[in-house]
């Protein structure tokens, strides 16, 4: 499905039209321009050589770009803000890079309807304040939520700390406005919650990677904005009760925002440089919220707390008020940051059934050991999605090569479990070679099929989800 | 052709239950849609297993012989009609619950399951599937799937598509695919799972779902309040929201409706009022009552002329069933054509108002009753059972009731999808990009067309 990359004349004339029907578009060709935009946070990877990067500034220029690089056979990568996990957002050679963050206008908050319709640019925290000032809230909170965009968090599905209790991005997507590969802009959905005319196909864009359309805006659902947050943190001394009380909790009728959890090696790396005062030799901590506010609030912890002791919590702590909540929280959002500090860390992104979470940390573990990779596992145990971190010595020269094999076992270990290899991150270009081990060739042979249909030319984001 | 294709079928499948004698298959053509007109049916299959199904589509793509596969035949769209020559694929006797799985709060199972047995078999493990259409105690799961049906507790716990982890399907060529498992979150490759839901069956046969669950709520307290006029109750649903309070049921009735209910069961509904709105928590104790009491505050502010609040579960039932009985009711006065269609909740009353305008200039009575909650209301064109020109007279009326619901920024269809009676708006609310693609979408998964053809698309 790939197309071959432009020839210098194709992208030459390419270019020349382009300025030609939109003199006022910012247009960079200079390599040292376009080189902060040729990444995304995948900084192993090997980004291609853009023909140029392209800022938008409206849907009717997504479609005369999207035009004019049908005509002229020239690839498109749309990208947000770059923040990706899994190589969506990266340059192709020849290919012109489309950036969207200049789309970021919030068109109307209704706040009656509880809808809010925005441009692709918008940053997801943004957004979140702008509607907090209306009392609503949006719920899907990638832990790049300050410097993600919207459009990138809808082309991943993006999830994020609180969707054990409130679901992934998709939940939350009304409408869509999409340019085609032909450039026809449609619009999917609309203001209602309920809407079943034709096929979902705002489902089948949100997640799409920018493969199958350059989403342009989008309606988004919004809810009450929830009272502030009580915190809890239980210690365990083996991950198998770590695991057991995430059961218990659910076996329990709870569904707190958040359940996180982080391993031994990544607790040791987090009090190493944040000196938060938490036991260094637990072998597994849970952090629990509830947001059910005020007494509902207490009781939810309480009930928390009683499952966590009766799987063998050694220790729990509740946070007495919201300044001692966040500097608990503290200890889960500077994870990742804190194991870099032990080498390069690469954060991976796995999903497993809740039950499954003791066996494939175990297993992870294993892994490791064997090809003696340190790892550590952090990650939102509420709904099994975990990111184990690989963390390697910077001069490392055989690393890579390590890795992959780590990566590979881990992923099979994954799979034997129930599992999935990406839980919120993406496919994008590193694990796009696995698709048909999960879902098998048939289902591949549809999702080519249906790229077929909506990009015959494959002009759209080429080389990324698909193998 | 067909003829050789049932033997085929014969050969291949021996034990399969295969009816042809149009005097059994008879039943089977129909859904609950009224004015429908079905086709005449090759015969009616009724596939035990995916191994049957994929031996079904293998061989009725290799004899060109288009498949309507059909749940309970409860829809309202017409998505189960039969249609001339073509093989009924009946799910009904694939009905098994494969799996509870309690720790991970899921449960998988065939399609046939009919949606209120499966709610009470995983109530038995203290969980609950929230998705409840009207037809819960007669309608499969896998027609469900299909509609991406909704529901009265939509509001607060979303519809179908938000509870599907995964489905097998099988595809057009009899390859049988799987769409996701377990996991809650799973982005690898398209969501392919949201494209077959609410698909109708005209791009695969959905065999087996991974459905997610959520531990049971507390019993429901229930409030319904009178008003004077529609907006009035429209002005108590916006203050609903505005207080912060999300409740598992919003539901509307209309005078129209309320009259119906009262003259065929007596629960002493005001028949004054212009407008009743039935509110239900589910948050349980201290909690239920709270959002009551802010719920009550909204309506008596916006006008309400009487509030009454259920004391026990038992009276909650009994005020539930006003609303429970409102298209039956309705149809005691006639044919009953029901309706599906969706606005933003703050344009209720504007639909309502319209409603009163295309009953008067059609001549038709309307009943009208829905979820409030998320502007999905059902307007019910009640004809005489003995007018010749009823389907025409509602025809022309519907099309009216359409073109207001597109003005208003609605959907011409909510929850019971667009089958064969909403393809030909489908244009007219997408637009013609939009129908295009979803055209390239048929042609890719089902490139000889024999899926549940003259369904779903114009």
């Amino acid at each position: 499905m790939t197309s071959a990359p432009a020839a210098p004349a194709t992208g030459a004339a390419f270019l020349a039209a382009l300025r030609d029907a939109l003199p006022t578009l910012r247009l960079l060709t200079d390599p040292a321009e376009t080189e902060p935009h040729r990444w995304d946070e995948t900084e192993y990877m090997r980004p291609g050589i853009p023909l140029g990067v392209a800022f938008p500034a409206s849907t009717a220029e997504v479609v005369t770009i999207v035009r004019l690089a049908g005509a002229h056979g020239v690839p498109l990568v749309p990208r947000g803000a770059g923040t990706g996990l899994s190589g969506g957002a990266i340059a192709a050679d020849g290919a012109l890079t489309l950036v969207l963050t200049g789309l970021d206008a919030i068109h109307a908050i209704d706040a009656e309807n509880q809808l809010v319709r925005c441009g692709p640019g918008v940053l997801n925290a943004e957004l979140g304040r702008r509607v907090a000032e209306h009392g609503l809230f949006y719920p899907p909170d990638p832990s790049s939520y300050e410097i993600s965009t919207i459009g990138g968090n809808l082309a991943e599905n993006a999830g994020g700390l609180r969707c054990v209790k409130y679901g992934v991005t998709r939940d939350y997507v009304l409408d869509l406005e999409v340019v085609l590969a032909d450039g026809a802009v449609i619009r999917t959905g609309g203001a209602t919650v309920k809407d079943v005319m034709g096929y979902d196909l705002t489902s089948l864009f949100v997640g799409s990677e920018g493969t199958l359309g350059i989403i342009t805006e989008a309606t988004l659902r919004l809810l009450p904005l929830p009272p502030p947050k009580l915190t809890l943190l239980a210690f365990f001394d083996s991950l198998t009760a770590a695991g057991e009380a995430v059961a218990e909790v659910a076996r329990r009728g709870i569904i707190p925002v958040t359940l996180e959890l982080i391993d031994a090696f990544t607790l040791k790396a987090v009090e190493a440089v944040l000196k938060l005062g938490l036991d260094p030799d637990a072998a597994a901590m849970l952090m629990i919220e509830s947001d059910a506010g005020g007494e509902a609030a207490a009781a939810e912890l309480d009930a928390a707390e009683a499952a966590c002791r009766a799987t063998g919590a050694t220790s729990v702590l509740r946070a007495a008020d919201a300044t001692e909540a966040d500097w608990l929280r503290e200890a889960r959002r500077r994870a990742h940051w804190a194991l870099e500090q032990a080498g390069v860390a690469r954060t991976d992104d796995i999903g497993v059934p809740r039950s499954a979470i003791p066996a494939i940390i175990a297993e992870i573990g294993e892994i490791g050991a064997r090809h003696g990779v340190r790892i550590g596992v952090f990650g939102h145990a509420g709904d099994g999605n975990l990111h184990p971190s690989f963390i390697m010595d910077r001069d490392d020269p055989d690393a890579e090569e390590r890795l992959e094999a780590v990566r590979a076992e881990i992923y099979r270990a994954v799979l034997r479990l129930g599992g999935t290899i990406a839980g919120e991150h993406g496919t994008g270009v590193p694990k796009r070679k696995w698709l048909a081990e999960q879902r098998g060739p048939a289902a591949v042979a549809v999702m080519h099929a249906i790229k077929a249909a909506l990009d015959p030319q494959g002009i759209l984001n080429p080389g990324k989800l698909l193998p | 052709m067909s003829a050789a294709f049932l033997a085929a079928l014969r050969a291949a499948l021996p034990e399969l239950r295969l009816i042809t004698d149009p005097a059994e298959t008879e039943r089977y053509r129909h859904d609950m849609t009224e004015y429908a007109h079905p086709g005449s049916p090759l015969g009616v299959a009724f596939a035990r297993s995916t191994d049957d199904v994929a031996t079904i589509v293998r061989l009725a793509a290799a004899h060109r012989v288009p498949l309507v596969p059909r749940g309970a035949g409860s829809g309202v769209s017409g998505g189960a009609l039969a249609v001339d020559g073509a093989l009924t694929l009946s799910l009904e006797e694939m009905t098994e619950i494969l799996e509870i799985d309690v720790a991970n709060l899921v449960v998988r199972c065939r399609p046939g399951i009919i949606n209120a047995e499966l709610g009470r078999r995983v109530a038995e493990h203290g969980l609950f599937y929230p998705p409840d259409p009207a037809s819960y105690e007669y309608c499969s799961i896998g027609g469900n799937l299909a509609e991406n049906s909704g529901g009265l507790r939509c509001v607060k716990y979303g519809v179908t598509r938000d509870y599907v982890l995964g489905l097998e399907v099988v595809l057009a060529d009899g390859s049988v695919i799987r769409t996701g498992g377990k996991t809650v979150k799973d982005v690898m490759g398209y969501d392919l799972t949201g494209l077959f839901v609410g698909s109708e069956g005209t791009l695969g046969v959905i065999t087996e779902a991974t459905l997610r669950l959520i531990p049971a709520p507390q019993p429901k307290l229930t409030l319904i309040a009178f008003f004077p006029s529609v907006r009035a109750a429209g002005a108590a649903v916006a203050a609903i929201f505005r207080a912060g309070i999300i409740p598992c049921t919003l539901e509307l009735m209309d005078r129209e409706t309320n009259r119906a209910v009262e003259a065929a069961i007596g629960v002493g509904l005001d028949l004054d009022a212009a407008a009743m709105l039935m509110v239900e928590s589910d948050a349980g104790g201290a909690g239920a009552v709270r959002e009551l009491d802010a719920a009550e505050a909204a309506c008596t502010e916006a006008g309400a002329s009487s509030v009454l609040r259920s004391a026990d579960a038992k009276e909650a039932d009994w005020l539930r069933e006003a609303r429970r009985k409102a298209h039956w009711a309705l149809e005691q006065g006639g044919v009953a054509r029901m309706e599906d269609v969706g606005v933003p909740r703050s344009r209720v009353p504007d639909l309502l108002e319209a409603l009163e305008e295309v009953a008067a200039s059609h001549g038709i009575r309307i009943g009208v009753f829905g979820h409030a909650g998320d502007g999905n209301l059902h307007p019910c064109f009640v004809m005489e059972r003995d007018d010749p020109h009823a389907e025409e007279r509602v025809e022309r009326a519907r099309a009216d009731l359409f073109r207001h619901v597109l003005r208003l920024g609605g959907t011409i269809s909510g929850e019971h999808g667009t089958g064969t009676v909403k393809k030909g708006y489908l244009e007219a609310q997408r637009g013609p990009d939009a129908i295009r693609t979803m055209r390239a979408l048929k042609a890719a998964l089902d490139p000889l067309g024999i899926l549940n053809p003259g369904k779903l698309l114009p």
